[in-house]
C-alpha cells in the first residue's frame, strides 16, 4: 500500500475509480474490533437465547427440543402476566417523571450565574453512584424501623408505611429510587442539549420581548427535541432492563409485585435453573422493546426538529 | 499509521483469544505440594474465620495447600459451580447449601465422600448424626457436613417482664405463642409500637415449622424413597402454619418483616417486635448487639402434636469427581481436618454454627463461650432432641430454590388477606408444575 492512497478519504465516491479489494478489506479491518466485541457480547448471546428458547435447558446447555412449549408455558402463566404488568407500570412510573425532573433541573441550571457549577455537579452526581451502592442507601431509608421515611411520617403524624414489604407500595418505592438514580444521566444529556442551542435565538426572543414560557415552548423545546428524543429512547430501554435495584431492594417481591420481566428471567435462569423458559422470556422482551423502539422512531421522530 | 492500526487489531484479536484460554489454577503442584481450591460462601466476619482455619491447616502439614475463594451467596456459588463442574477447572472442594443437595447428587460431577470413608474405615459415628444424615442418601454419605444451623424462637426478655410474662418460660405451643404475642403487643392510640411475633418471609422457616409437626414437604417420604412428584405441604399441617401467621396478622400481633435477614434483626433490636424466628447462627450477633436481654427457645408447634425437632440448615462440603487422585486425597485430608473437635470448637464459637463433631462441645473454648452465651446451648439441645425421621431429615428435591419462592409468595399473600388454604394450594400447584418440569431434566 502506498502513501498517496493513505491520504485519500476512505468513503469518497468520486475519487474511487474502481473497487480496490484492499480498500474493502481495510474497511472491514477498521470494523473488526467492534464486530468482534458486538459479536461476542451481543449477537452470539442473542442468537443463543433464541436457540435455547426452543429447548428444555439448564445451565449446562440444552437437552431436549420442545418447540414452542416454553412460550406456551410462559404466556399461560399468571406469574409472567404479573411480570409484564409490573414492567409496564415501572416504565410508566420512572420514564416520564425522570425525564421531566431532569428537564426541570437542566432548565434551572442553564442560566449563567456565579456558583452554578456547584449545582450542576450536584444534580449530575447521581451518575457517579453505582446502582448497588445507591440501592443499599435507599434500602436503609425505606426501612420501617430505622429508615428516614418512617421517621418523617411519624413526625407528621402519618402511619409508617412498610414501603418495601407492602405490595401496594413496593413498586412505587423502587421506582422512586430509580428516578433518583437515573436523573443524573438524563440531566447531563439534557443540559448538554440546552447549551448547544444557538444563543442568537434567545437574543432575538429578548428583542421581541416574548414571555419565558413562550420562549420555552417555541425555541427551547423544539431545539432540544433531538436530545429529548434520544433520552426518551435510552431511558425507555433502560427502564425495561432494570435489574440491580430490584435485586437489592425487593428481590421481585412482595407477592411478585416488583417481579419485572428482567428479574423473572434472572430468577428462572440462575436460581430455578430453567434456562429454556428464561430464554423464551428474554426473546419476548427483546421483540417488545424492538417493536416499541420502531414505533417510537416512526411516530415520535416526526415531531423532532433537526437543525 | 495503517500498519500500526492493523497491528493493533491483530493484537486485539490475540488478546481476546487469550482471554478465552483457561488457566487451570486448581491442581498445580508447587514444590511437591498439591494445591487445591476451596470455594465457600461465607462472607463478612465468617470469611475471616474460614481463612484463619485454612491457614492453620496449611501450616499444620506440608503435603497439601488449600486456597479458599469466596464465591458470594450460596445461590451464587452454586450457579458458578454449575458452569465449571465436570471440567478440570472445578474446585476440589465446594461448600453447597442444604437446598442444593439434590442438584449436586443429580449433577454426576461429584465424588461421594463415602468412598474415602470406606477406604480408611473412617469413623463417622463421631459426627452429629442429625446433621450428617441430611447429606446421606440410600446409606451413602455424599458430602461432608460443615456448617449447620437450626431455627429457634428468639425473644426479648425485658419485654416479657414488662408484659408480665415469665422471661424464663418461652411459649412452646401455638396457643401459648398467640397469648404471649397478644400480651406483648403494645399500642399507642391506633399505632402499634411493639408487635408480638415476626417470621421472616423465607421458605426455610415454613419447612421447619412443618417438619417439627412431622409433616412432609413433598411426597415419596420427602423425596427420599424415590423422586418426589407432588408437593405435600398443603395438608393440614402446613395449613396450621399458614393459619397461625394469618390469624396473628389479622389480630395485629404479627409483624411482617419482609425478606431480608438484616432488616428483621434490626427490627427486633429496635423493639419493633418482641419475638421472632431466627437461625441459630445469628444468635451470637443478636446477643452482642441488643441492649436488652435476649432469650432463645425451641421452635413452637401446634397444641396437639409432639414436637419432632428440626431440620438442619446450613451447608456441606462436596468433592469434585473429575480431578486427579492427588487432589481428591488433599480434599479428603482437608475435610477430615475440618471435622476434628478442635477445629469444630473454634468454628462453633466464632460462627455460632453447630459443631458437626459433638466432641467439640467438651473443648474448653466452647465451655467458656457457653458460660458467656448460655443461649447457644439451647440451639444445640434442640438439635439433640430431634427425632430422626424423613420429616426431620428434610426434603430432597432439586427445585428447592423455586419451591421456596412459591412459599414466600404464599406467605406474602396472607398479609393481603388471602385465605391460608388457598394460598398454600396455589403454592402447591406451582411446585407440582416445577417438579414435573424438573423430572424431565437430564
Amino acid at each position: 500500500m502506498n502513501a498517496a492512497r493513505d491520504l485519500q478519504p476512505v468513503h469518497s465516491q468520486e475519487n474511487r475509480p474502481k473497487r480496490n479489494p484492499f480498500a474493502f478489506l481495510e474497511g472491514w479491518l477498521y470494523l473488526l474490533p467492534s464486530i468482534i466485541l458486538f459479536g461476542v457480547f451481543v449477537f452470539y448471546p442473542m442468537f443463543r437465547s433464541i436457540y435455547l428458547s426452543f429447548f428444555l435447558a439448564d445451565q449446562m446447555g440444552p437437552f431436549e427440543f420442545v418447540g414452542l412449549e416454553n412460550y406456551q408455558y410462559i404466556l399461560g402463566s399468571d406469574s409472567f402476566k404479573s411480570s409484564v404488568k409490573a414492567t409496564i407500570l415501572f416504565v410508566l412510573y420512572t420514564v416520564p417523571a425522570g425525564i421531566l425532573l431532569a428537564l426541570f433541573l437542566a432548565l434551572l441550571t442553564n442560566e449563567k450565574m456565579k456558583g452554578i457549577g456547584i449545582f450542576r455537579t450536584l444534580f449530575s452526581s447521581t451518575m457517579g453512584m453505582s446502582v448497588a451502592a445507591s440501592s443499599v442507601i435507599w434500602m436503609f431509608m425505606y426501612n420501617p424501623s430505622i429508615g428516614v421515611f418512617s421517621r418523617v411520617a411519624e413526625l407528621l403524624g402519618f402511619p409508617a408505611i412498610q414501603w418495601l414489604q407492602d405490595p401496594d407500595y413496593a413498586l412505587l418505592a423502587v421506582s422512586l429510587s430509580t428516578i433518583w438514580m437515573n436523573t443524573g444521566f438524563a440531566y447531563l444529556i439534557i443540559l448538554g442539549g440546552l447549551q448547544n442551542i444557538d444563543t442568537h435565538l434567545y437574543e432575538n426572543a429578548k428583542v421581541a420581548g416574548v414571555s419565558y414560557f413562550y420562549q420555552l415552548r417555541r425555541i427551547t423545546l423544539p431545539m432540544l427535541s433531538p436530545t429529548l428524543f434520544f433520552i426518551v429512547t435510552v431511558s425507555l430501554i433502560n427502564a425495561f432492563q432494570t435489574f440491580g435495584q430490584i435485586d437489592i431492594l425487593t428481590k421481585g417481591g412482595p407477592v411478585e409485585s416488583t417481579n419485572v420481566v428482567v428479574y423473572s428471567i434472572y430468577k428462572d435462569a440462575f436460581i430455578n435453573n430453567d434456562v429454556g423458559a428464561a430464554s423464551a422470556q428474554a426473546v419476548i422482551l427483546f421483540f417488545c422493546v424492538l417493536l416499541l423502539t420502531i414505533l417510537q422512531f416512526k411516530l415520535g421522530e416526526r415531531k423532532v426538529h433537526y437543525q | 499509521m495503517k500498519r500500526l492500526l492493523a497491528g493493533l487489531s491483530v493484537l486485539f484479536v490475540l488478546f481476546l483469544a487469550a482471554c478465552s484460554g483457561t488457566d487451570s489454577a486448581s491442581g498445580t503442584t508447587e514444590g511437591g505440594k498439591t494445591e487445591i481450591i476451596f470455594w465457600h460462601a461465607m462472607g463478612g466476619e465468617l470469611e475471616a474465620s474460614v481463612n484463619e482455619i485454612v491457614d492453620e491447616y496449611n501450616s499444620s502439614q506440608d503435603k497439601y495447600t488449600v486456597e479458599p475463594v469466596y464465591q458470594g451467596s450460596y445461590e451464587e456459588s452454586l450457579t458458578k459451580l454449575k458452569t465449571v463442574a465436570g471440567t478440570a477447572d472445578a474446585p476440589a472442594v465446594t461448600q453447597i447449601f442444604e437446598a442444593g443437595t439434590k442438584q449436586m447428587i443429580d449433577s454426576g460431577n461429584i465424588q461421594p465422600v463415602q468412598k474415602f470413608i470406606d477406604e480408611e474405615n473412617y469413623d463417622t459415628s463421631q459426627w452429629e448424626e442429625n446433621i450428617s444424615s441430611y447429606y446421606q442418601v440410600d446409606g451413602e454419605q455424599y458430602s461432608m457436613p460443615f456448617n449447620s444451623s437450626t431455627p429457634v424462637l428468639v425473644y426479648n426478655k425485658d419485654a416479657f417482664k414488662e408484659a408480665g410474662l415469665d422471661p424464663e418460660k418461652a411459649p412452646r405451643t401455638y396457643t401459648e405463642l398467640k397469648e404471649a404475642a397478644e400480651k406483648l403487643t403494645v399500642k399507642e392510640g391506633d399505632k402499634t409500637t411493639q408487635y408480638g411475633l415476626s417470621i421472616l418471609n423465607y421458605g426455610w422457616f415454613f419447612e421447619e415449622l412443618l417438619a417439627t409437626q412431622g409433616g412432609m414437604y413433598v411426597n415419596n417420604e420427602n423425596g427420599r424413597e424415590g423422586d418426589a412428584t407432588k408437593a405435600a405441604f398443603n395438608d393440614e399441617k402446613g395449613q396450621k402454619v399458614f393459619e397461625l401467621i394469618s390469624e396473628m396478622y389479622e389480630a395485629g400481633t404479627y409483624y411482617n418483616s419482609g425478606q431480608n435477614w438484616d432488616d428483621m434483626r434490626a427490627s427486633f433490636q429496635t423493639g419493633t417486635m418482641a419475638m421472632m424466628l431466627d437461625s441459630s447462627a445469628g444468635i451470637k450477633g443478636l446477643v452482642d448487639n441488643a441492649d436488652f436481654e435476649v432469650g432463645v427457645a425451641y421452635l413452637p408447634h401446634p397444641d396437639d402434636v409432639d414436637p419432632q425437632g428440626v431440620i438442619i440448615g446450613g451447608a456441606s462440603l462436596w468433592m469434585a469427581k473429575d480431578i486427579d487422585e492427588n487432589q481428591q486425597q488433599a480434599a479428603w485430608d482437608f475435610m477430615k481436618y475440618l471435622s476434628t473437635a478442635e477445629v469444630q470448637a473454634k468454628w462453633h464459637v466464632e460462627s455460632g454454627y453447630f459443631a458437626i463433631n459433638p466432641a467439640a462441645y467438651e473443648e474448653d473454648i466452647v465451655k467458656q463461650e457457653w458460660e458467656k452465651y448460655p443461649q447457644l446451648k439451647v440451639t444445640v439441645d434442640q438439635l439433640h432432641d430431634t427425632i430422626p425421621s424423613t420429616a426431620t431429615q428434610g426434603a430432597l428435591i432439586s427445585i428447592f430454590p423455586e419451591a421456596r419462592q412459591q412459599i414466600v409468595t404464599g406467605m406474602e399473600s396472607l398479609y393481603q388477606g388471602e385465605d391460608p388454604q388457598a394460598a398454600l394450594d396455589k403454592a402447591a400447584v406451582e411446585v407440582d408444575t416445577v417438579l414435573e418440569k424438573g423430572s424431565r431434566s437430564r
